[in-house]
């Protein structure tokens, strides 16, 4: 945010990007975040049956795939700044290698399911696997339709549709993006780590 | 930075809103498609089931009871009254009606054949063994 | 009125109010029926009267909500009706079609109706709401396929607003989710869940965006606030509505045979269910308050108001209470629902007809309002109207706690009847509080005739 020309009040009164999005990742916060909850109430009630059933998951992936998010994540950040530079072909190849790395993302993802559908396991299995593939399918699914975004707005970028005055769409885009991002560094620890 | 808030973005997060959510809701449900056999146990569903459900919806049963919680309140829950008063009973219920109680409440008398009201008794004893997450909370239904 | 093709949706206005009238009779006969058990048996069992109260509700709504697409498309697409003669052939086939559904309900025995009606070829009838023999069933799709055709075409060839949009969508969702109707399969199971998809995706889902189209069209109207504002909510609201009212249907599939975790889907996302409601009644109150005109017509303005704060009551807060799976483990199918069901329809379909009705029937005659007595009777009868069934659905839920406590919880629950008994005097007040409502419906019809000096349309 160094290029940023806004004060620090500035940002804190409207939040970048087009406020219908933010009503979008409102509802999007509210849902997963009743589902941590729940999640945190269902684990309290199973320890042990969660504590057994957490070991067979894969950390390493999961660590690699938050690694993945976050510089996805990083590399909007440099496409926002770009674009406020009036960039706009340098940010659409942010914008393309942040879309990379969401592919990259779902790729590990789709092997770690893979692994768990051969098993045999599914959402009928217990109430773990249950949360867990639900919450990260649920996830999954969103990273694909912030894929679907990023990509709506790297073509306009790529084709001069935004500039250094107006690049509300790369700030709409770069927020669900970064709340896609934020839902895994919470799920991440939450489902693989805490036991 | 002023504060945007646009039509077409409104717009575009209610396509796309909806478009996200039925395909989650499609995906949900083609799941629970591939579970259900687990829990209907619909290999027990023979003629007289099916003959069963028809008798049971031609009477609109659904009018007065409910059904697994979902149909009228004015009458008991028949879900699980094969499980409460099994099948000799519920088929003497039936002949018997109406009771004529003054003030009381009335079931219709529907003239059923043997033969009909053993298909109801099997109706409802394949619905009692529906696996239905423990529900209704005691016999009484 | 602004376009003479407009005034099609009058005799929709008319019959919807008519139907209306009929459904609060049969629902006082049910009402009465509660607590004196063989009230006018065998004449008509409890399962006739309820038949034609429910059905009547949906025929009546559909009324509203064609006269309302009648009034409001041309309007907003700037141009005359596509075909206002197959409207108003419509309009008949509809009638027809429904008054000689409730005839057959009322006269023949239900089985035997079933088999005059070719039940046997394509079984459909018998569930819940969808009782309507085979021919009602088809007549329902021909002339919604006809209607949606008439205002598809007439959006086409005018201007395409965001409301017209809105409202097209809604409608032709109502027509596609009708089509689960049809699917009746032999495995209980299986039939509960997709009939769902008919009643919840219509009730929770596409009748929301034909409301908030409504809503917003009368909004527009009465306070003269900017369209592109009033379309800006209006899309976030409804896409709150699908955000969280699709996977919402969940909440239904918590105890009738699906798998365990539509106890968690549905009870997190029909959690956030009441949030479009609230941005409704916020949105609604807001725009009142930023009018910049003052609209005669005070009566369509209380309306639209109360549309607002009853539907977040009756669908927001009232579903919420027994949304969440561990709550709805014991209140499923008890008077809960009951008095959840009856404040939510009154609240959003109910309330929103009646407020397209007294925007536009005024219109509809020649005037941009009527008269300030006719005004001050039809706000009698939104008071009259509204208290009564805040209270009917405060007594039912007085029963439904009573009798779940009774028949449900404990070491030595009740039987059924035996609860019922119990909670008889919840019974008798509900009934009393719904001839207050019969009241204020008869002021509310009475407010048509009322004469007094009126403002002609300029």
């Amino acid at each position: 945010m160094t290029t940023d020309t806004t004060t620090p009040d500035e940002i804190l009164a409207t939040p970048p990007g087009d406020l219908a999005i933010w009503f979008f990742i409102f509802a999007e916060l509210l849902a997963f975040g009743v589902f941590f909850v729940a999640y945190a109430f269902a684990r309290a009630r199973h320890v042990a049956l969660f504590n057994e059933s957490q070991q067979q998951l894969d950390i390493t992936s999961g660590a690699i795939n938050t690694l993945v998010l976050i510089t996805s994540s990083y590399f909007m950040v440099r496409a926002v700044a770009a674009i406020k530079q009036g960039l706009s072909r340098e940010c659409a190849r942010w914008i393309v290698a942040a879309i990379g790395l969401g592919g990259v993302f779902l790729a590990i993802k789709l092997a770690e399911f893979h692994d768990k559908f051969s098993a045999g396991i599914s959402l009928s299995t217990n109430t773990f696997y249950m949360f867990y593939l639900s919450l990260t399918i649920f996830h999954f699914m969103h990273v694909i339709l912030g894929m679907v975004i990023l990509a709506a707005v790297m073509l306009k970028a790529k084709g001069g549709g935004y500039s250094a005055e107006n690049h509300t769409g790369v700030e709409t885009g770069a927020s669900y993006w970064h709340m896609v991002d934020l839902l895994w560094i919470i799920l991440f620890p939450l489902v693989y780590v805490i036991h | 930075m002023s504060e945007t808030f646009t039509k077409a973005m409104a717009r575009n997060i209610f396509y796309g809103g909806a478009v996200f959510f039925f395909l989650l809701f499609l995906a949900l449900t083609f799941d629970t498609i591939q579970t259900l056999p687990k829990r209907d146990h619909r290999e027990n569903i023979t003629d007289s089931v099916v003959r069963g459900k028809h008798i049971w919806e031609t009477r609109n049963c659904v009018g007065c009871h409910t059904i697994l919680g979902e149909g009228a309140y004015f009458a008991p829950e028949l879900g699980n009254v094969y499980k409460r008063r099994g099948g000799e009973f519920i088929k003497g219920w039936i002949k018997s009606q109406p009771t004529g109680a003054p003030g009381r409440r009335q079931m219709p008398q529907f003239n059923l054949t043997d033969q009909q009201l053993d298909d109801v008794v099997e109706f409802l004893k394949w619905t009692s063994e529906i696996d239905t997450n423990k529900w209704p909370p005691n016999i009484e239904g | 009125m602004q376009f003479k093709s407009q005034a099609v949706a009058k005799p929709y206005f008319i019959a919807a109010i008519a139907l209306f009238a009929g459904q609060i009779l049969f629902g006082l006969i049910m009402g009465f029926q509660y607590v004196v058990g063989d009230f006018l048996f065998p004449l008509i069992p409890f399962n006739v009267a309820r038949m034609v109260h429910t059905n009547l509700l949906i025929v009546w709504i559909l009324f509203g909500f064609m006269g309302a697409a009648y009034y409001l498309i041309p309007e907003e697409a700037e141009t005359e009706l596509f075909s206002p003669k197959l409207a108003i052939l419509m309009f008949w086939i509809f009638l027809v079609a429904g008054a000689l559904t409730i005839v057959g309900y009322l006269t023949v025995p239900y089985a035997t109706l079933a088999a005059m009606t070719g039940n046997d070829m394509l079984a459909t009838m018998g569930r819940e709401f969808l009782e309507q023999p085979l021919p009602t069933k088809i007549g329902i799709v021909i002339v919604a396929l006809a209607f949606l055709f008439n205002i598809s075409m007439t959006v086409l060839k005018g201007r395409k607003t965001s409301i017209s949009l809105v409202l097209l969508l809604g409608l032709w969702g109502l027509a596609i989710f009708f089509l689960f109707s049809f699917y009746n399969p032999s495995n209980l199971v299986l039939d509960k869940y997709f009939w769902w998809w008919t009643v919840h995706l219509w009730v929770e889902g596409v009748w929301e965006l034909i409301l908030g189209a409504m809503l917003a069209f009368v909004l527009i109207k009465i306070t003269g606030v900017d369209r592109e504002v009033i379309e800006k909510w209006l899309y976030v609201i409804i896409a709150m509505t699908l955000i969280t009212g699709i996977i919402g249907t969940g909440h239904h599939y918590f105890w009738i045979g699906t798998p365990e975790y539509w106890q968690w889907f549905g009870s997190v996302f029909s959690a956030l269910e009441p949030i479009p409601f609230f941005m409704m009644t916020v949105f609604a109150f807001n725009m009142v308050n930023r009018r910049r005109r003052e609209h005669p017509n005070k009566a369509a303005t209380l309306w639209a108001l109360g549309t607002g704060v009853m539907a977040f009551l009756g669908a927001g807060v009232w579903g919420f209470l027994h949304t969440l799976a561990p709550v709805n483990f014991y209140t499923h199918g008890s008077q809960i629902t009951a008095a959840h069901g009856h404040m939510a329809f009154y609240g959003a379909y109910v309330m929103v007809n009646l407020t397209m009705i007294s925007y536009a029937m005024p219109m509809l005659r020649g005037r941009s309002a009527n008269s300030p007595s006719a005004q001050v009777l039809e706000m009698w009868s939104f008071w009259l109207m509204t208290v009564s069934i805040v209270f009917i659905t405060l007594f039912l839920t007085a029963a439904g706690i009573l009798q779940i406590w009774l028949q449900r919880m404990g070491e030595t629950p009740m039987s059924f009847m035996a609860a019922q008994d119990q909670i008889m005097l919840f019974y008798w007040l509900r009934e009393a509080a719904g001839f207050v409502f019969l009241l204020g419906l008869v002021l509310y019809i009475w407010s048509f005739f009322k004469k007094g000096e009126v403002q002609t349309v300029a």
